[in-house]
């Protein structure tokens, strides 16, 4: 590799006696400055490709929890089944976002409906992806189907359950990301002209794109399939189904904060950017390091306000309802992390907690079950995440997170006028009208064929006893009541329920 | 003389990867005990968890006082190393404690394979003794043979096996094969658990107490994952001489991928695999294959095409299969399949990058992408049989090495009678027999005995 150290001595040879040499001079400092600029280059390519890559990482960690989350949330007959609805759509999310779902997702130069390159991560690497931007959209793109599994917990078929993750992750999700994320997309913000009202949807980890998507979909499927046998009795009240273990939904919702410090940051893409002039001590780092405070504040203060909330509301101090709160604050401030300062983010935070409370008591008048409450958290506090940046984006941040349009819309309480709002009130209604038509007919179709709901006997039994051999816990060996001999006989799984306790604790 | 600008730059850069790659890849250690945890039964949960446990401290004495010294000490021995014992002279040019951290983490994942095998019966202070050996001296040889540049396997020797090396970029034959083949003779001369093959031969199911421990171990491991094959790279901030704007960071990337697609790939199979062969989706298997197309691809993740990383899963998840299939009918058993997969799924992720590997890729991975190289590559694209050949060598050496070291060792320890338990605790559970009482106290009201001669008491009271 060429030196980068340039001394007088190097020099004086080319200026010689009385002449100077001036294009050898000129040659000697010009190469000595490419090689500074191309070892600068390579930093910044392993700087940002170290940061994309552990972001990727941390998102990916939110997979696991979800899946203790939702293990936690239902009935300890159930655990099996809504787990490996999690583990598969990391892997089948996999295999389709690999195959065709980037390519629709971000395909470019290509319309603004649809990608149409990169398929099967032909011609990756190229200057605009790496690798490490793949794997950071393909954990994004497998969280969305999982939003959805919380959704039709605890009755839906296991076949029922691959066909609608493969088409929700393969072609659902990448083509309303398209039209948000890339810089194609007739609605992305990043978009270089013709922006949507001179504006575009701001929407910079994914409020819409991940959240209500996941929320949408789970909303038609609950409604399509009925609420779980027993959740409201014949007199219309509701009956609660608790999960088996708030030890899980604990575990679960830190990890999903901890893997929020991925997903929210992370979709900076690249760190090592000044921010104007440079040398200075204010950068994209900086703007990464403010999205993880508003990430958390918000957090915070819908976890607080849900457990005040819930306090005058139910009378007790409740720790489950306080990290769905949490998840929730998390979920609206998604949208808006980057372009927001931090006292707005409590703002964020405090409306979330009381738009999901005010969605659950509207779900049980309306007789609608959620096992998870993700159509009202994700769902709800992901269109109100929208909402919130129309109104709270500030000027500075929109412009260093979205270059190249000054004079942007910005929030509108915040003197930005009004166009900002408006594009986020079309990306709220885009998204419902456009998961609403492709996973509506879908789940109702896969009713009428009778390929949704579980019988009523599989149901009542469990479908880890029914579908998935055997239940999750075993805490005492069936041969325990045996003292005298060894087992002779094989175990089978009876269809009746047998003396297993089920009121088990992690 | 003071450090160039550079220099600083490009190790800060390489230690903040390399050191957050090594804290992922214990992640893997937690992973594993949950893992465990939930395979055996409850009964058993406190003793494999504290083998977990035992695994990372008494591994990491040992792998600092010689094991480090052996796997990368010295320059010229190609079959165990000489210097840096207790990390003597580290830091040095070539060695920083970032990568000791890194090779020590590695370290002590592959005894906890070695404890899915003779978990539920093994008297704990024998673990103790079979631990240690294995982290600190049969584990770093086989490491120093592929992974130290003089070693007589490794791809950057200046004699290179068969003109090319083996290629087992972050371990499938050097951690999980030697793991698995551990586990095998542990296991094997052990004999099954009590009860787990009845009077005919016939298989009786034990199923492991808590799945919901399983998959969240499963998630854990593949997290982990990401810092366990990207990471083997060790330098993120290498430029590749022939491109402008390629480099490791690029390589790093598709192996993340690679990683990704073999394991998503093999839980696929498995899925339908098992639903076709026993009916019903099982949770606990689709994990299993899982890990194994994670263990497969661990050799080859960096050299291979992403779509050749879904061969690679496809192929390991009917291994696995095929493994388990064959377990049964030859009544061994391993109460964590882990010498099927580690082993089974192993050795094919040996043979698997010496058909699949890219030369580019090869060339990216062990002489930083400079041009005019030529090395072997896969056998399917054209590459010769110099790789596969030193692959089904270095395969063939750690199953011999690994049998002439703890073979011995585990007959030696069932000889004195340390190794397996009574058939009395094991049927009480170890928990309760020499651990001081059960993990669990879901029904505190019950009659639940809290030490061994409690239990013993009651039972006389119930015959």
């Amino acid at each position: 590799m060429a030196s980068l150290s340039c001394a007088a001595t190097d020099l004086t040879p080319l200026l010689g006696g009385t002449t100077t040499n001036a294009t050898a001079l000129a040659n000697f400092l010009c190469t000595r400055f490419d090689s500074i600029s191309n070892t600068l280059s390579d930093a910044s390519y392993a700087i940002n490709s170290t940061y994309l890559l552990f972001s990727a990482y941390l998102v990916f960690a939110m997979q696991l929890g979800f899946a203790m989350l939702c293990a936690g949330s239902v009935r300890a007959k159930n655990t099996m089944n809504i787990m490996l609805t999690n583990v598969l759509d990391a892997a089948a999310g996999g295999i389709s976002y690999y195959l065709f779902g980037f390519a629709f997702a971000f395909g470019s130069p290509s319309n603004g409906f649809i990608g149409k390159h990169f398929f099967g991560l032909k011609d990756v690497p190229s200057s605009s992806f790496d690798y490490p931007f793949f794997l950071f959209q393909w954990a994004f793109a497998i969280a969305a189907a999982g939003i959805t599994s919380g959704s039709i917990a605890e009755r839906t078929q296991f076949v029922a359950y691959l066909i609608y993750s493969s088409f929700l992750t393969g072609f659902v999700y990448p083509i309303t990301s398209h039209w948000f994320w890339s810089v194609d997309g007739w609605a992305s913000a990043s978009k270089p002209t013709n922006l949507l009202f001179g504006s575009g949807a701001i929407d910079f980890a994914g409020s819409g794109v991940v959240h209500m998507v996941g929320g949408i979909a789970g909303l038609w499927g609950a409604l399509i399939e009925g609420p779980r046998i027993g959740r409201f009795d014949h007199t219309g009240r509701s009956v609660i189904l608790r999960g088996h273990s708030a030890s899980l939904v604990v575990l679960g919702s830190f990890l999903l904060w901890f893997g929020w410090f991925g997903f929210n940051p992370g979709s900076f893409l690249t760190i090592m950017k000044a921010y104007g002039e440079s040398g200075s001590y204010y950068g994209q780092w900086s703007a990464v390091g403010r999205t993880a405070v508003t990430t958390t504040l918000a957090g915070c203060t819908a976890a607080l306000t849900t457990l005040f909330g819930k306090r005058l509301l139910s009378g007790h101090w409740n720790v489950t309802d306080v990290c769905n709160g949490l998840l929730g604050g998390f979920a609206a401030i998604t949208s808006g992390c980057s372009v927001v300062d931090p006292w707005a983010a409590i703002i964020c935070g405090f409306v979330a907690a009381w738009v999901l409370i005010g969605f659950n008591v509207l779900a049980e008048k309306l007789k609608f079950d959620d096992p998870l409450e993700a159509a009202q958290l994700h769902g709800g506090c992901g269109a109100w995440g929208l909402i919130f940046t129309g109104l709270f984006a500030g000027k500075k941040y929109v412009n260093e997170v979205y270059p190249g349009s000054p004079d942007r819309p910005y929030g509108l309480f915040m003197g930005g006028g009004g166009k900002l709002f408006a594009a986020q009130l079309i990306q709220i209604l885009v998204i419902f009208g456009w998961v609403s038509f492709t996973m509506a007919p879908l789940f109702y179709g896969l009713h009428k064929i009778n390929l949704l709901r579980v019988s009523t006997d599989d149901e009542m039994a469990g479908m880890d006893l029914t579908r998935h051999g055997g239940f999750a816990y075993v805490y005492h060996d069936e041969d325990d009541s045996h003292k005298a001999g060894f087992m002779l006989r094989k175990i089978e799984p009876s269809t009746s329920p047998t003396n297993q306790s089920l009121n088990v604790s992690v | 003389m003071d450090v160039s600008w550079e220099s600083s730059v490009t190790d800060s850069i390489n230690t903040i990867y390399l050191l957050f790659s090594a804290y992922l890849v214990f992640v893997m250690q937690l992973g594993f005990a949950m893992l465990c945890a939930g395979s055996v039964r409850a009964k058993n949960a406190m003793n494999i968890m504290l083998t977990n446990v035992v695994d990372a401290v008494v591994g990491s004495i040992s792998y600092y006082l010689f094991g480090f010294a052996f796997a990368f000490g010295g320059s010229s021995n190609p079959f165990i190393g000489t210097s840096y014992f207790a990390l003597a002279s580290i830091p040095d040019g070539t060695y920083d404690y970032s990568f000791f951290l890194y090779q020590w983490a590695f370290a002590i994942a592959v005894a906890g394979i070695t404890s899915g095998s003779v978990a539920e019966r093994t008297q704990f202070t024998t673990y103790l003794i079979f631990s240690f050996f294995l982290t600190g001296f049969v584990y770093p040889i086989v490491a120093h043979w592929v992974w130290s540049s003089s070693g007589w396997l490794s791809p950057s020797s200046s004699n290179l096996l068969f003109g090319s090396g083996a290629i087992d970029f972050a371990g499938s034959g050097v951690v999980h094969m030697v793991g698995a083949v551990a586990g095998l003779w542990g296991s094997f001369i052990e004999g099954p658990r009590v009860g787990r093959f009845d009077a005919f031969g016939k298989p009786v199911p034990m199923r492991g107490h808590n799945a919901t421990l399983v998959v969240l171990g499963t998630f854990l491991l593949w997290f982990g994952w990401f810092g366990f094959n990207p990471g083997s790279f060790d330098k993120i901030l290498v430029s590749y001489p022939s491109t402008s704007d390629q480099g490791n960071w690029t390589a790093i990337g598709r192996t993340a991928v690679t990683t990704t697609l073999a394991g998503s790939t093999a839980g696929i199979v498995t899925l339908f695999g098992r639903r076709l062969i026993v009916g019903h989706w099982d949770a606990l298997d689709v994990c299993n294959g899982l890990l194994g197309g994670f263990v497969a691809v661990t050799s080859g993740c960096s050299v291979v095409e992403p779509w050749a990383a879904i061969v690679c899963g496809f192929v390991s998840a009917w291994i696995l299969i095929g493994l388990n299939v064959l377990a049964l009918q030859l009544q061994f058993d391993d109460p964590l399949e882990a010498t099927q997969l580690h082993g089974g799924c192993g050795a094919w992720g040996l043979i698997f990058t010496g058909l699949f590997a890219k030369e580019e890729f090869v060339i990216q991975a062990y002489d930083s992408g400079e041009s005019g190289v030529t090395r072997p590559y896969g056998l399917f694209l054209g590459g010769g049989w110099g790789l596969l050949g030193s692959q089904v060598v270095e395969l063939l050496s750690i199953v011999a090495w690994v049998t002439i070291t703890m073979g011995p060792l585990f007959y030696a320890l069932h000889k004195l009678r340390i190794l397996r338990i009574s058939v009395e605790e094991e049927v009480a559970g170890l928990d309760i027999s020499s651990h001081g009482g059960y993990a669990y106290a879901a029904h505190p009201e019950e009659n639940q005995p809290r030490f061994y001669a409690e239990y013993m008491r009651l039972q006389s009271n119930y015959s």
